[in-house]
């Protein structure tokens, strides 16, 4: 099947989504990042004047290829990075004020955790770092260690975790203190079907217990199974931004697929179609996976590098 | 031992004050306050330029005083205990992830190697067992906390997993400090380990004693008409030593490499053993009564001594066969304290301008002198040789010439201490031509003893402040620095620290040969210090010109930096000199100050950084 080039592909006249109207939890005006060497000489400019605004309550997908600055959006919105200009707020506040982090977890792209210490000393250093009073954090690591699979494993140091039992734990980390913003970089990496899946659930039940989920990923297939909405980062420019329901509408295919129609009401569409040089193959919307959205920006930037993105509902 | 430099009192040392020479000195406090004001100054300034580049002049000028602000009002008064802890506990199994108690197995050993290379049998067998221990626990110590503080944190950061910390609320301050607090926890328990074995090493290798063979005795008989068994014990860990023993059974020996011993006898006829008990008088801690020291010149006026030459500058001499002297001004004697005499101890410096015969002491005199009434003894002769500490207990009956000239029989505290409880002490050289070195330190009047161990425990104190300092500045260098970089850095401060005196010595130009490159010039080039540079006209000026420049940082790394040979209080202990509580103190607080600097630097630099960059 054609597909239409992706800028006709969303209308821009839809009725807002219910999550528009939510308080805007994630802000960024202009967000720029260039990384220099230690003699201040640029060396790349990872992001370019972002525009984005995360609300509360949904699911918000970082999309775009490897290098096109996901990773670099996030550690911005977390503070780890200084913008060069433009700025970044976090529950309005400045992404460097360490008091955001109170309400904020944060699950890195590997997992960057000590490795001297079991689950149980990892969970527990982290929640006295959110200055959780002692109970009240063995009650918590006693309810991750549950919720990721690992009671087996509560004791053993992290040195002998596998990649995917790193990664548990690593989402047990940014989940101690029960935060109203989740940062996921590539949450799903390193996971069995099973923990994918599991993942994926989780994204969705911590969303609809009025939590706030921003992720990146480049598993279109994660992304589309559970992001509210998506934004397409490639080379550091915004390429697509939107629900991912309209996104990955194509609106000028009509498909056509009825039942219960007299012969003549199907000839009378049929004289219609034909009247207008069409043929009819069924009667509807299709809609495209997100793979091929993902590759036709990519296709369309390298065609005609520079075109931005308007916010499509 | 000699006293390189007086140790001021307390209040004396925290509050300004003007000194003998006139010369206003400004205390520890006021010093504390100019240094952290002009460092204050100077690092805002150089953050300000920093921002000026990265943000233009505004909005740097924005962004410093909006970290400053961030610092005071939200980040140090949000500063939570539990923070700090948790990240105290990290510290410490991390290093105990690296294995630091190896550390301690490697100081057993040296120990234990140590023992073959230290010789009992040498002149001050304490001085050199103790030195050697503090000096290798603290160099031990020292190590340990370079390297436990200056690579963790870059650890973190290379290894990234100081992303899932900086993400929590946790502050750099608490960082920092949490990050300090552990590897000096880890620090402490290895000194006290360290301490406990060096203890018993020192005082197990001082331990032995001697027998005594009944034939050697030899029967005296003593001035009451007592029965006194005098010779001499047997010859063991390279001396022996003659010992008298009293018509009731009990005596002492004769003291022999910082020591003595009791001696008693034991069972009758047959049973009759001679008993020798364990050293004593080697592991003492002498807590010295000091007095305020002026000389008279050669005619005897006051005035100045003479200087030599040589040794510190604070200290003068006196020439032998004149009427110059140093009067030590002694003040609130107590006759309770001092019953039976009072035990004046002396390590006088000998300066001798022919040297014949170097092995018989130089001849000197005490005299005592009644502040108040001028009433002066008779002069009671002694003898000084270098390195020796004297004691001489002045006894309560003396004899003193009056007015008239005529020798009358006085008492030490009835007559010559006045009703303020002081005393005057006026010691001259009777040799011609040989000179006495003195500086108030070097008499003084032996109060009661401290315990020993006490004071072996205060050196340890003195590395454990160190130990501290260090660590916090490896911390410190550590949140901006790569490990290797950090580890350099805090050496430099150290060795820097280790030579204040020589730094300001050369800054102040009291040092032949010029700065660092004029130096190194006249190395390559072979001229000796005393002649001129001499190579050209443009190589002549600009050598002093950057030889200033660097002379300037080394000068303020000196001022800035701590005193680290000050708080080497090893010398003290080996010596036999009690640790004064007034030194600890000050060392203490000294060590509080560089704490609190260093973490607020650290938190700046910490919070400042680019962490994922
Ligand atoms: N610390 C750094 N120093 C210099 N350049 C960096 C640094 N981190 C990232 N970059 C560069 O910035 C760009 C964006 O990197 P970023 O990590 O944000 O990509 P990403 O979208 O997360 O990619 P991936 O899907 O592979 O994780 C890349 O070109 C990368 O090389
Ligand atoms: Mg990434």
């Amino acid at each position: 099947m054609e597909m239409p080039a992706t800028s006709e592909m969303a209308s821009t006249q839809d009725a807002p989504s219910e999550a528009s109207g939510g308080d805007v939890i994630i802000q960024t005006q202009n967000l720029t990042k260039v990384y220099r060497d230690f003699w201040g000489r640029q060396k790349v400019r990872a992001l370019k004047a972002l525009d984005l605004e995360v609300r509360r309550g949904e699911i918000f997908g970082l999309l775009g290829p490897n290098g096109s600055g996901k990773t670099t959006t996030m550690k911005l919105l977390l503070g780890l990075l200084f913008p060069t200009s433009g700025q970044a707020l976090v529950f309005g506040k400045d992404a460097t004020d360490v008091s955001k982090n109170e309400r904020i977890g944060y699950l890195p792209e590997e997992s960057y955790l000590y490795r001297f210490l079991n689950a149980e000393e990892t969970l527990d250093f982290y929640g006295r770092l959110f200055d959780m009073p002692a109970a009240l954090r063995r009650q918590r690591i006693d309810e991750l260690i549950e919720s990721v699979n690992l009671g087996w494993a509560r004791r053993r140091q992290l040195k002998e975790y596998s990649k995917g039992m790193a990664r548990r734990i690593g989402l047990a980390q940014a989940l101690i203190n029960d935060p109203d913003l989740i940062m996921l970089d590539e949450p799903t990496t390193g996971l069995d079907p099973i923990g994918t899946r599991e993942m994926k659930d989780l994204i969705l039940r911590l969303r609809d217990q009025g939590k706030t989920v921003l992720m990146c990923s480049h598993l279109l297939a994660d992304v589309q199974d559970v992001c509210d909405r998506i934004a397409i980062l490639y080379q550091g420019e915004l390429k697509e931004l939107g629900r991912v329901d309209r996104l990955l509408t194509v609106q000028d295919v009509t498909q056509i697929q009825a039942r219960g129609l007299s012969l003549e009401a199907q000839d009378e569409i049929k004289t219609v179609i034909q009247r207008h040089q069409g043929t009819l193959m069924s009667m509807n919307n299709p809609t495209s996976t997100l793979e091929e959205l993902f590759l036709n920006i990519v296709r369309d930037s390298e065609a005609r590098p520079g075109r931005r993105a308007q916010e499509k509902q | 031992m000699v006293l390189e430099r007086e140790i001021l009192p307390f209040l004396v040392w925290l509050l300004p004050r003007v000194d003998s020479d006139g010369v206003l000195q400004l205390g520890a406090l006021l010093l504390v306050l100019l240094i952290a004001a002009a460092l204050l100054v100077a690092s805002l300034f150089i953050a300000y330029l920093r921002m000026i580049i990265v943000q233009g002049p505004g909005e740097g000028f924005y962004a410093v005083a909006k970290s400053v602000a961030t610092a005071v009002t939200k980040d140090f008064p949000n500063t939570s205990w539990r923070r700090i802890g948790a990240m105290t506990k990290l510290a410490i199994l991390e290093s105990l992830r690296r294995r630091v108690l190896i550390v301690f197995f490697v100081f057993a050993l040296l120990l234990l190697f140590a023992g073959w290379f230290l010789d009992p049998a040498s002149d001050h067998p304490a001085r050199l067992y103790i030195s050697f221990v503090l000096t290798s626990t603290e160099r031990l110590m020292l190590a340990m906390a370079i390297l436990l503080s200056t690579f963790s944190l870059p650890n973190d950061i290379k290894n990234r997993t100081i992303y899932t910390v900086m993400t929590k609320p946790v502050r750099a301050s608490e960082v920092v400090l949490g990050r300090a607090l552990g590897f000096c926890a880890v620090n402490s328990v290895l000194l006290l380990l360290m301490g406990v074995i060096s203890y018993g090493f020192v005082v197990r290798g001082l331990s032995h004693t001697h027998t005594i063979d009944p034939d050697e005795l030899e029967m005296l008989v003593d001035a009451e008409g007592g029965q006194v068994l005098s010779g001499r014990t047997s010859f063991d860990v390279g001396h022996r030593h003659d010992l008298t023993l009293g018509p009731d059974g009990i005596g002492r020996t004769g003291r022999r490499m910082d020591h003595e011993h009791q001696v008693w006898v034991e069972g009758e006829g047959e049973n009759r053993r001679y008993r020798v008990g364990p050293p004593e008088g080697a592991l003492v801690a002498r807590v010295p009564i000091y007095g305020s020291l002026q000389f008279m010149d050669r005619t005897g006026r006051p005035g100045e001594g003479i200087s030599v030459g040589k040794e510190w500058t604070y200290r003068q001499y006196i020439e032998g066969g004149s009427l110059a002297s140093g009067v030590w001004t002694f003040r609130g004697l107590d006759q309770r304290q001092f019953p039976d005499y009072i035990p004046l101890e002396m390590n006088l410096s000998v300066f001798r301008t022919y040297k014949a015969d170097i092995v018989s002491p130089v001849a000197g005199t005490i005299t005592l002198k009644n502040p108040t009434t001028g009433l002066t003894s008779e002069a009671l002769p002694f003898g000084a040789q270098e390195f020796v500490v004297y004691t001489h207990p002045i006894p309560r009956a003396l004899k003193a010439v009056t007015a008239e000239g005529t020798l009358i029989d006085v008492d030490l505290f009835e007559d010559l201490v006045d009703q303020q409880g002081d005393l005057e002490v006026w010691i001259g050289c009777s040799d011609a031509a040989q000179y006495f070195g003195m500086a108030q330190p070097d008499v003084y009047i032996r109060g009661q003893e401290g315990s020993f161990a006490w004071n072996f425990a205060k050196a340890y104190l003195g590395i454990w402040l160190q130990m501290i300092i260090i660590t916090f500045f490896g911390v410190m260098f550590s949140t901006f620095l790569t490990g290797a970089v950090a580890m350099f850095a805090t050496a430099i401060v150290y060795t820097v620290g280790l030579f204040r005196e020589f730094i300001l010595k050369l800054v102040g130009g009291e040092l032949d040969g010029g700065g660092p490159l004029e130096a190194l010039l006249r190395i390559v080039f072979q001229k000796n210090v005393q002649i001129d540079l001499d190579m050209g006209p443009v190589i002549d000026r600009a050598v002093p010109v950057f030889d200033q420049l660097l002379l300037f940082f080394l000068w303020v790394a000196a001022i800035v930096f701590p005193d680290f040979s000050e708080f080497n209080t090893s010398r003290f202990v080996a010596y036999g000199f009690n640790i004064s509580g007034n030194m600890l103190l000050q060392h203490f607080l000294v060590t509080v100050a560089f704490v609190i600097g260093l973490s607020i630097y650290g938190y700046f630099f910490l919070k400042t950084r680019e962490i994922a960059a």
